[in-house]
């Protein structure tokens, strides 16, 4: 089997499902640094993640004759690291999230802003603040609770569709905007108290 | 339509999935109130650095680790597959001589004589390779094709259902 014929998915399912060493070894060097860092943002920690990988790979490779073909492979593949993922949540005490309710923004009686908004997206324009802000980011996501986190880093970080990620976590279209939305609302006030203290919360 | 309200509906904005009424609202709206005008810069601002974020990169030796765990893995799920399949293919084989010599010694269940019967006089292969079969002599090999066609009479079966006679 060339493998340049594995690239195409069907081909790459069909050997899957005969479980052939080559197969398996480009479904890996496919997936794993995505896998990987799905696992991570949901986890957070290294070893879990690393364990959540094997999982999700040993999953694939065991249920490839289940799979239906009704959508595509990767987000059949990110379904069950999702799940393999919270699973494994489940069975561990949650680190400290914080609530999200606590950085929504504020109005008045009548709805008008109850605080002052600077501006502060022409700030940021400096190259040089992207990398700090992209790590400053990802800390502040990590407070999120795993509801609004993976939803977030789904669209987001990954850039699937709002369809995609609905399918993926078996959620409807307006509840994965909904919670992008809250999500974004969060960081948005989290960047705002940042860029105005010039320290972390 | 008032602030809060905008707020609310920003992401439906920014993405361009809002009816084109109620987004001329909303712009009527920004131009004319500069805290939402500074929100919405702000929130498109975030979305935009939010893709900063780099996906968390696989330490070397973590890969290095799981690419020997899943090949590992897959090679005896690989075997176990194959083995299974020897069996299976192994077991078919014998079942089906059993039918055969049940349908040679008259010994088979009411159900499986007709889908037998049935098939003799339709399958040409089949009927030829059965009109040939006579207990005196030894046991020919099961052409592939013969075999697998019987093997489908067994699939068939009802389930709890005993293909041949004791």
């Amino acid at each position: 089997m060339p493998a340049e014929r594995l690239l195409d998915d069907n081909v790459l399912l069909e050997e899957l499902r005969k479980s052939t060493p080559e197969a398996v070894e480009m479904l890996f060097d496919r997936f794993h640094g995505k896998i990987f860092s799905l696992a991570m943002s949901i986890l957070k920690n290294e070893s879990d993640a690393e364990e959540a990988t094997q999982d999700v790979f040993l999953t694939v490779v065991q249920k490839a004759h289940t799979f239906k073909g009704n959508s595509a492979l990767y987000s059949w593949i990110y379904r069950i690291c999702v799940n393999t993922c919270l699973m494994r949540l489940r069975g561990k005490k949650r680190g400290e999230t914080v609530s999200i309710e606590d950085f929504m923004p504020v109005f008045t009686e009548d709805g008008m802003h109850a605080s002052l908004i600077d501006d502060w997206s022409k700030e940021v324009e400096r190259k040089a603040l992207d990398r700090e802000l992209g790590q400053v980011i990802r800390r502040f996501t990590e407070d999120l609770s795993e509801k609004y986190r993976v939803v977030f880093v789904l669209s987001d970080v990954e850039g699937l569709s709002n369809e995609e990620t609905a399918q993926i976590l078996g959620l409807t279209v307006p509840a994965v905007k909904s919670r992008l939305h809250r999500a974004r609302l969060y960081l948005r006030e989290k960047l705002t108290r940042y860029l105005r203290e010039g320290k972390m919360q | 339509m008032n602030c809060k309200e905008l707020i609310f509906l920003l992401s439906d904005y920014i993405d361009g999935t809002m009816e084109e009424q109620l987004r001329q609202e909303l712009s009527v709206h920004i131009d004319l109130c500069e805290p939402c005008l500074n929100f919405l810069k702000t929130y498109d601002k975030t979305r935009i650095l939010c893709r900063l974020i780099r996906p968390e990169e696989i330490p070397e030796e973590v890969r290095n680790r799981l690419r020997a765990f899943v090949l590992q893995k897959a090679r005896e799920h690989h075997r176990d597959i194959e083995k299974y399949l020897e069996r299976a293919a192994r077991e078919r084989c014998e079942q089906v001589i059993d039918i055969l010599r049940a349908y040679i010694a008259n010994r088979l269940s009411p159900f499986m004589n007709v889908l037998f019967r049935t098939h003799r006089d339709r399958c040409e292969t089949c009927g030829a390779f059965l009109r040939g079969l006579n207990g005196d002599k030894a046991f020919p090999p099961v052409p592939p094709d013969i075999e697998e066609h019987i093997a489908e009479f067994l699939d068939a079966l009802p389930p709890g259902e005993v293909p041949t006679l004791p």
